[in-house]
């Protein structure tokens, strides 16, 4: 490299860093244009069946509006991809993901304020569903269209092998799993079955977002919130590190959970469900349709997460319809979001054994047995009411899902890690994210 | 500047061609007709696409990393804020380590199973042309496939067809990518797997360029084949040697797919890298600035690499 090289380059840097010193400007609404049309990306795999559902909507909102939607699905790496397309300032109108993606999209300012007057039927909504669309400053930022929340799946045919009942408490998890992982209830000879299927990857924070319904089961937290509205870092509490022993016990002590979980996301689990390696799985109602064309109608049951030793909390989700900002069509994104919401809207999305994009109703005039006869639904419903937790709607909950899914997968991919002093390090670094989002408890 | 450095600059002939007038006259007129700009009519495609693709993006880079990038809120300056973070969090550092570790391991496995494979794979014959190409097909399949191919080969149990590999010969099993201990190792594994047969390509050519002469003399002179080796073939490829740890060593810092599909940074973040973490930091958060001030990081670094290299050569050279 010459000298005039280096010049070029030290020139390049300082344009580059001048330019930036300018800033740039801030939020302007855009030329708005009514019948311009809608573009909407969903997380869901393309050429799926959730794809599919979402046309489907689309389709039946054009019937009755007359007003454009152009679909695209997208699975992996969604919201890098939504950051590059916000990066260069041209976001799609509306976007169907998960609520607690909210914080984190608000504090980009890529979404926009939702004015609920000017949602139709926004007073039909569920009141825990709402509240997670509500970001940290109270303001409203989502409007949900879909609730799930987790049970428990077990595979019918390998209870009746070992003799056993559905487990109602966390005891009788750990006995069943145990025999699930011992006594060859596939009956080919090999020791090649495990209790409990686990992602316990860090990629998108999965080893956390499948912990959550244990932790908080168990009376632990990740955060707790303070009386002044702040949050504190909780999981050194004696209910979270009981929590989280539990859990790493039974990776690393009874060993019923699949091997290779450290480094597995939520696709090779669902595999190891579905080929008969593992037995049990706490997941949403969104894997039935997979699992009932996969493994059979017959082959598992549903049944509600087994009681901890606090209660039976359950991590609820669900979708939102963010109306993006910067779109030439607001009037179009309100309209999008009422018909989604509404009674019609609703039934057409939990309409199909496949294609659905609405797990559980979040309007309260429809009720999901009208629709889906089929009582396993009713009993995701019910979990839902009853036992339903979201996580909380800090700035930018990403941040702690990641640290605690790096921890508890450290914790379940090497046994012989200190837990204490993990879960204390865990606290710290919560607790710098709690400060740098401006709501850590001091 | 001296005459020969003037030379250098101005790319034309050395001053022993510049004597002859016809040559010198003929180029005068050619620049007096206007033709200069033949040369860069050719390039500008690539030129265009260059600018369009890579050098805007990366001034962008550049100045998205001393800013808190919101595109919508308006970006505010922060200045070193994002270097400091990144240099800061802890994970960085292990990071870095990691990187170099995955970067030595892979370039010097690659190169030394690229050149054994290339001298085995050396001639003339059909079957080599073969053989050849049979060898170079894992750099021409996708890395999302090797990836996953490798994640079922690890399969941490007795059943995983590598562990019943290393079973026959009472090993194991092993963990792999599950096991801290062994997850980098079982990556870079990966890595030189894929690299391999790419250095075994560049070293073919290499070994095209050797003189024969030199064989049959060393032949001739009684030496054996180890000695040939030594003291005629890796000579002979120093060049090659030296643009190979280069591409390399650029590669190995930027690794980024097979750790990210096999294990993304786990378990306990002992295959995290930069690239990785850049990626954590920047994208999965939506905090661009961070991202994008880990880039620049890595930028300089292979940057001030590159250098080194070419300096090291010039010194060696002159």
């Amino acid at each position: 490299m010459t000298m005039r090289s280096f010049k070029v380059l030290a020139a390049g840097v300082g344009i580059a860093l001048t330019v930036a010193a300018c800033g740039a400007g801030g939020a302007e609404q855009a030329k708005q244009d009514p019948s311009a049309p809608l573009e909407l990306w969903t997380r869901t795999t393309p050429g799926g069946d959730g794809e599919k559902g979402m046309k489907k909507l689309a389709a039946a909102f054009e019937a009755a509006t007359g007003q454009k939607v152009e679909v695209t699905a997208i699975f992996d790496d969604f919201e890098t991809k939504l950051s590059q397309r916000a990066a260069q300032k041209d976001l799609p109108d509306i976007v169907m993901n998960d609520s607690s993606q909210l914080g984190t999209m608000v504090s980009q300012g890529i979404v926009r304020e939702v004015d609920l007057a000017s949602i139709k039927g926004s007073d039909q909504l569920l009141e825990p569903a709402l509240a997670a669309a509500r970001a940290a400053d109270g303001k409203t930022y989502g409007v949900p269209y879909s609730a799930q929340a987790s049970a428990l799946l077990v595979r019918k045919d390998w209870l009746k092998k070992v003799g056993q009942t559905a487990p109602a408490n966390w005891d009788q998890l750990v006995a069943l799993a145990k025999a699930f992982t011992t006594q060859d209830p596939d009956g080919n000879g090999k020791a090649d079955t495990y209790g409990l299927a686990v992602p316990g990857s860090t990629k998108r924070g999965y080893a956390s977002w499948y912990f959550s319904n244990f932790l908080w089961a168990g009376g632990g937290d990740f955060i707790a919130k303070q009386s002044d509205g702040k949050f504190k870092p909780a999981m050194t509490t004696p209910e979270s590190v009981a929590a989280t022993k539990w859990f790493r016990d039974l990776a690393c002590r009874s060993k019923v959970v699949q091997p290779g979980a450290a480094t597995m996301d939520t696709p090779p689990t669902n595999e190891t469900f579905e080929a008969g390696r593992t037995g049990m799985y706490v997941v949403g109602p969104y894997l039935m349709p997979r699992f009932d064309s996969s493994l059979g109608k017959d082959k598992y049951d549903v049944v509600p997460m087994p009681q901890g030793p606090k209660d039976a909390t359950v991590l609820a989700e669900g979708g939102s319809v963010y109306l993006m900002a910067g779109s030439k069509n607001e009037a179009g994104q309100n309209a999008f979001a009422g018909f989604a919401i509404s009674a019609e809207g609703q039934k057409l999305g939990m309409q199909g054994e496949k294609a659905f994009i609405v797990q559980l109703p979040v309007n309260k005039s429809v009720d999901v047995t009208t629709v889906r006869p089929d009582p396993r639904w009713k009993l995701y419903a019910d979990a839902y009411r009853e036992h339903g937790r979201y996580a909380p709607s800090i700035p930018n909950w990403t941040a702690v899902r990641q640290s605690t899914a790096d921890t508890m997968n450290a914790l379940i991919a090497d046994c012989g890690l200190d837990l204490d002093a993990e879960l204390k390090k865990l606290d710290q670094k919560l607790g710098e994210a709690l400060s740098q989002q401006g709501i850590g408890a001091s | 500047m001296s005459v020969h450095q003037a030379t250098r600059v101005t790319g034309s002939a050395p001053p022993a061609a510049r004597a002859e007038p016809p040559a010198g006259r003929q180029r005068l007129s050619r620049r007096r007709s206007g033709q200069w700009w033949v040369p860069w009519l050719f390039l500008a495609p690539a030129l265009i696409l260059f600018l369009y693709f890579k050098f805007i993006p990366m001034a962008q880079a550049i100045g998205m990393s001393v800013q808190d990038v919101r595109p919508y809120l308006g970006n505010t300056w922060v200045g070193g804020a994002n270097y400091a973070e990144v240099l800061g969090s802890d994970g960085f550092r292990s990071a870095a380590w990691n990187t170099v570790v995955l970067a030595v391991g892979q370039t010097a496995g690659s190169m030394i199973l690229g050149f054994c494979l290339a001298l085995l794979v050396e001639g003339q014959t059909r079957k080599l042309t073969f053989i050849r190409s049979a060898a170079f097909l894992p750099v021409v399949v996708p890395l999302a496939v090797t990836a996953e191919l490798w994640r079922i080969m690890y399969h941490p149990t007795g059943d995983g067809l590598i562990n019943q590999v290393i079973g026959l010969v009472g090993l194991g099993p092993s963990g792999f990518i599950n096991d801290p201990q062994t997850s980098l190792a079982s990556i870079a594994v990966t890595g030189i797997w894929r690299g391999a047969p790419y250095d075994m390509m560049i070293f073919l050519a290499g070994l095209a360029g050797i003189d024969r002469g030199l064989y049959e003399a060393a032949t001739v002179d009684g030496a054996s084949t180890r000695q040939r080796i030594l003291h005629v073939t890796l000579p002979g490829l120093r060049p090659v040697f030296a643009i190979l740890f280069v591409l390399a060593a650029v590669r190995g810092f930027r690794t980024f797919t097979e750790v990210f599909l096999l294990t993304n940074g786990g378990p306990n973040g002992s295959t995290e890298v930069v690239m990785t973490l850049i990626y954590k930091l920047g994208l999965e958060q939506s905090r661009l600035g961070v991202g994008s001030a880990g880039a620049v990081l890595l930028f300089a670094a292979t940057l001030v690499l590159t250098v080194c290299v070419q300096l090291l050569r010039r010194r060696r050279s002159a």
